[in-house]
């Protein structure tokens, strides 16, 4: 709650880095500080101030929110130690850190929000602010690319602005605290549901909206891409949960079949996601392109509607911004080190820099889903719920697509340890075969990417992990009609 | 209610007043002349706000100028809604002045200065009174000073462009008053009245005669303000004359005087004709489909102007689009959201065009594609011109999207989703050529190549003070929305 508030203090730019740090700890903090109460099935739901009548600024802690606050402050909390010396060579960190720091907050302010019409504000204001870390570099092709992730935004804000409206014209309301708001399907409902897809779906990267996310995504610092990738992108499949479970109810959805319009898109999502993904040769356009299939899991998840598929989709949520995080800041450190970026120029980096490849092949190896990784277990309960709603259609859908995974992941891992830098010939001189030559990215920036890794792990062993079973309980919470 | 009796007549008349006696001061003490301009603005905004608590306690008030009761007397009328348009007016009015103190002597010969008093103080006179009269032929009056001293203070910087603009002004604004004159006159062939509460009366009866007649008048007046108003496709002296007038004229023109005229059509329409001519034609429908087009086409023009003053102005076209649209949704909700962006679009424009001026005061440029870079060398003004820009795209936390979200929602209540997609088009099209310019300010590489003024504190300040109202427009607005609430229930 307060965090929002705090944050957007605490911009100031003496000490930044430090600063930078702390803050983002003390937010974790916070959030943390909050489980107790959450786990015990509290709620809290409070007013800030009217806007106008029925109208207000709110904010409301559930079980939900606080999951994704929890993650959203952890991963942020790790890319800003990375960022320290990731920023260390690039200009204008005056303008990147308060920018870094107010995302997070609006993003906080993002899964904190009680009511469409916070929410839709501290959406629009994460997403423009996110437009300065996106154009960061400056160079003509961000310039480009942030001009279409402008465009993008601006649209999908105004299409969020009509769902809304039209919410609020049908239910008087727009509070997510007071249940189901729009009971009965009706033409003007429907409007409102595609608008609410269109806004939430296009900052999730959902097909046929992803055009900008392969572009605004690569352009950007890595620890900025991480975050864009692995948080800001989920911001769109929380938008969606909360109004498939709060504004119309599952039972509702699935009684007209609106969510097979989710489901079709999600569908096309995972594949064309992955399929493009081969295409690249660009290691951060190939993550890119994979985010956007990752993030149709969560989508396809959430149009089941069932409790496993939630469960799922929820917990994809954690582990795909782990894996997603990893990934990029392990490409950050190789293109920090070395300036390579274009995927058949790294062979043979496993040997220069051994940690960072390891946790990126973690990272990738849980993305295809081998099962000790946290990426298996969220397929798994995914598939589980597919079969639950009797469509083993889309458990083939998930297999083709680790399938495809495998495909674009591999070919990076392989060369990386098992081929030598500039093998071109077959000749080669044999003699330095098994010859580290060290160069690694510096220990803090490492130590971030293996904390990451553990958690790929941990949260993957066994299904009694603390990510897992607060995924388990969300869904649950959402299912028995959102608001207790 | 004692000496706050005269409130309404005192109001424009000590405008009136310091518009006599400041060409004098600026002769023999220079030093007071701006002062006491300044004082007579707080003057009148003190009477103003006195008034509207007076209203508020006690409904709405009548003033009868010299004791002589209508239909013959002159009436003023103090009711909630006109009190809320006085408050607008006039503290924007003022802002406008504190602002302009610096920039005129940049722009203007010295000797003319003190005459430029004298237009300012007579402008916003006639548009306070405009908006409190209650009678046709005071408003007539009224529109033909307005009419007058705004060609004035485009005319008064003396260049070719502006003597230009400011003629095509005069004969189209002269055109407009025309029309109205003759629709008044016919009006008042039928019912005998000029008061608009007698008319309103006496044109339900007077309508099963002489139909014919009432609808020439009303088709005049739609005409007579909408040239006025630069309603679509009456706008065509609006670009030039707005762009090329010194930048306090403009941001007065553009923040405040178009939107009188829509205000005056809004009094036609809701209190001189009554509801079976509006049921009997369409009229409201002709303004709201010109409003739509007008919110479409002017922001289309604004994408392909080259001057930055030309696109602030075409862009003027598409936001008093939505006013109207306000006005011709014929809902309580969509009349709310219309006088609403009344205010938001008054501070906001006005605060654009500060930033022109102080562009143009402190580098000489006036071409967008100029302009990449200067954020880095301005930062104040070009933070003010990107919370701006926000506010006409309808960013959340501004205040345009109060007003949005008032229109879009009246839109859906009367069953007409197809203007929620005008407004949602038309904003889009606000940030497709709002958001390049803050873009290249900021995030350009290239280095702003020309030399630059420093800034004087006061233009400054005054910038700042326009931010700090827009987000609080975006925020605290349920007061002011209680208000219009308020006086929007009156007229249903």
């Amino acid at each position: 709650m307060t965090p929002v508030i705090m944050y957007s203090c605490r911009v100031s730019d003496l000490f930044r880095n430090t600063l930078s740090i702390v803050t983002a700890a003390i937010t974790f903090i916070l959030t943390l500080s909050l489980y107790g109460f959450v786990v015990g099935g509290g709620e809290i739901q409070l007013t800030l101030f009217e806007v106008l009548p029925n109208l207000e600024i709110s904010m409301r802690l559930d079980l939900l929110s606080f999951c994704l606050a929890a993650l959203a402050s952890f991963v942020w909390l790790l890319c800003t130690i990375y960022s320290v010396d990731y920023m260390a060579k690039e200009h204008a960190c005056g303008r990147y850190y308060p920018v870094f720091i107010f995302t997070l907050g609006s993003c906080q302010g993002i899964f904190f929000a009680g009511d469409l019409f916070s929410l839709f504000v501290f959406f629009e204001l994460m997403s423009l602010i996110a437009y300065i870390l996106v154009i960061h570099e400056e160079t003509e092709e961000a310039l480009k690319a942030g001009y279409k992730y402008l465009v993008m935004t601006i649209i999908g804000g105004l299409a969020l602005f009509f769902g809304m409206i039209i919410v609020f014209e049908l239910g008087g309301t727009v509070s997510l605290g007071v249940g189901v708001i729009l009971q009965e399907p009706s033409m003007l409902a429907l409007l409102a549901f595609i608008c609410f897809l269109i806004g939430f779906g296009m900052k999730a990267g959902m097909f046929p909206l992803h055009v900008w996310l392969p572009d605004a995504h690569p352009v950007a610092p890595s620890p900025a891409s991480a975050l864009l990738s692995g948080i800001m992108l989920k911001t769109g499949a929380y938008g969606l949960i909360r109004v498939i479970f709060h504004v119309f109810s599952p039972e509702m959805l699935q009684s007209v079949g609106w969510n097979n319009i989710l489901a079709v898109l999600a569908v096309i999502t995972i594949l064309l996601g992955s399929a493009v993904a081969l295409t690249q040769t660009d290691i951060k356009r190939r993550l890119a392109y994979s985010s956007i299939s990752q993030l149709g899991y969560v989508l396809l998840g959430l149009s089941i509607l069932n409790n496993n598929a939630i469960t799922g989709a929820v917990f994809h949520i954690f582990s795909h911004a782990l894996m997603k995080s990893i990934l990029f800041l392990a490409a950050g450190a190789i293109i920090w080190k070395t300036g390579l970026r274009v995927i058949a120029d790294l062979k043979g980096i496993g040997r220069q820099m051994p940690v960072t490849m390891g946790c990126f092949s973690v990272a990738a190896l849980a993305m295809i889903g081998i099962p000790p990784l946290n990426g298996f277990l969220s397929k798994w309960t995914l598939a589980m719920g597919a079969l639950d709603a009797q469509m083993p259609l889309y458990v083939l859908v998930l297999l083709v697509s680790s399938l495809l995974n495998a495909l674009y992941y591999l070919p990076i891992i392989i060369p990386a340890f098992f081929e030598m830098p500039g093998d071109n010939g077959h000749d080669h001189h044999d003699h330095h075969e098994f010859e580290f030559n060290i160069q690694e990215a510096t220990p803090r920036m490492l130590s971030v990417m293996i904390i990451l890794a553990l958690f790929t792990f941990i949260f993957g062993l066994t299904p009694n992990n603390i990510a897992f079973s607060l995924s388990r309980v969300t869904a649950e919470f959402l299912l028995l009609g959102g608001a207790f | 209610m004692g000496f706050s009796e005269h409130f309404p007549a005192l109001i424009v008349v000590v405008l009136f007043f310091t518009a006599f006696i400041s060409p004098l001061l600026y002769r023999w003490a220079r030093k007071l002349a701006a002062p006491a301009v300044i004082a007579a603005l707080l003057a009148a905004l003190a009477m103003v706000v006195v008034l509207l608590i007076q209203v508020q306690q006690f409904g709405i008030y009548y003033y009868h100028m010299g004791g002589w009761p209508p239909p013959w007397g002159i009436e003023f009328k103090a009711d909630p809604l006109r009190l809320y348009i006085l408050v607008v007016l006039i503290s924007v009015s003022l802002w406008i002045f504190i602002y302009a103190l610096r920039d005129l002597g940049h722009e203007l010969k010295t000797r003319v200065i003190g005459w430029y008093y004298t237009l300012y103080s007579v402008l916003v006179g006639s548009m306070a009174g405009i908006a409190l009269t209650n009678d046709l032929f005071n408003l007539f009056v009224l529109m033909e000073i307005c009419a007058i001293s705004a060609c004035a203070i485009i005319s008064i910087k003396e260049d070719r462009e502006c003597l230009e603009a400011s003629f095509k002004y005069l004969i189209l604004s002269a055109m407009g008053t025309g029309c109205f004159l003759l629709g008044v006159v016919m009006l008042y062939m039928v019912t005998g009245y000029l008061n608009y509460s007698f008319l309103y009366q006496a044109l339900v009866e007077a309508f099963d005669f002489y139909p014919l007649n009432i609808f020439t008048a009303a088709a005049l007046f739609i005409v007579a303000f909408g040239t006025k108003a630069a309603l679509f496709p009456l706008h065509v002296w609006l670009p030039d004359a707005h762009a090329s007038a010194p930048s306090p004229s403009s941001a007065m023109l553009s923040g405040l005087v178009i939107k009188i005229y829509a205000f005056a059509l809004f009094l036609m329409f809701y209190e001189v004709f009554p509801r079976v001519v509006l049921e009997a034609v369409p009229l409201s429908e002709i303004v709201l489909w010109l409003a739509a087009l007008g919110a479409m086409f002017g922001s289309i023009y604004a994408m392909i102007q080259t001057d930055l003053k030309k696109m602030l102005a075409y862009s003027s076209i598409a936001q008093i689009a939505y006013i109207f649209m306000g006005i011709g949704l014929h809902h309580s909700l969509a009349l709310v959201g219309g006088f609403y962006h009344i205010m938001v679009h008054a501070v906001t424009k006005a605060m654009l065009f500060m930033v022109a001026g102080v562009i143009i005061y402190s580098t000489g440029v006036r071409r967008i594609d100029q302009l990449t870079g200067i954020g880095k060398v301005l930062p104040v003004t070009m933070v003010a011109f990107t919370i701006g820009s926000a506010s006409m795209v309808g960013i959340p936390g501004t205040g345009g999207l109060i007003s949005k979200w008032y229109l879009a929602l009246s839109a859906l209540e009367i069953g007409r989703p197809i203007f929620v997609l005008v407004i949602l088009a038309s904003s889009l099209l606000n940030a497709i050529y709002y958001m390049p310019i803050v873009i290249n300010a900021f995030m350009h590489q290239d280095e702003f190549k020309k030399e630059v003024k420093p800034v004087p504190g006061i233009m400054q300040l005054s910038m700042v003070v326009g931010m700090v109202f827009i987000i609080i427009f975006g925020f605290f607005s349920k007061p002011v929305v209680t208000l219009l609430e308020q006086a929007a229930a009156l007229f249903f």
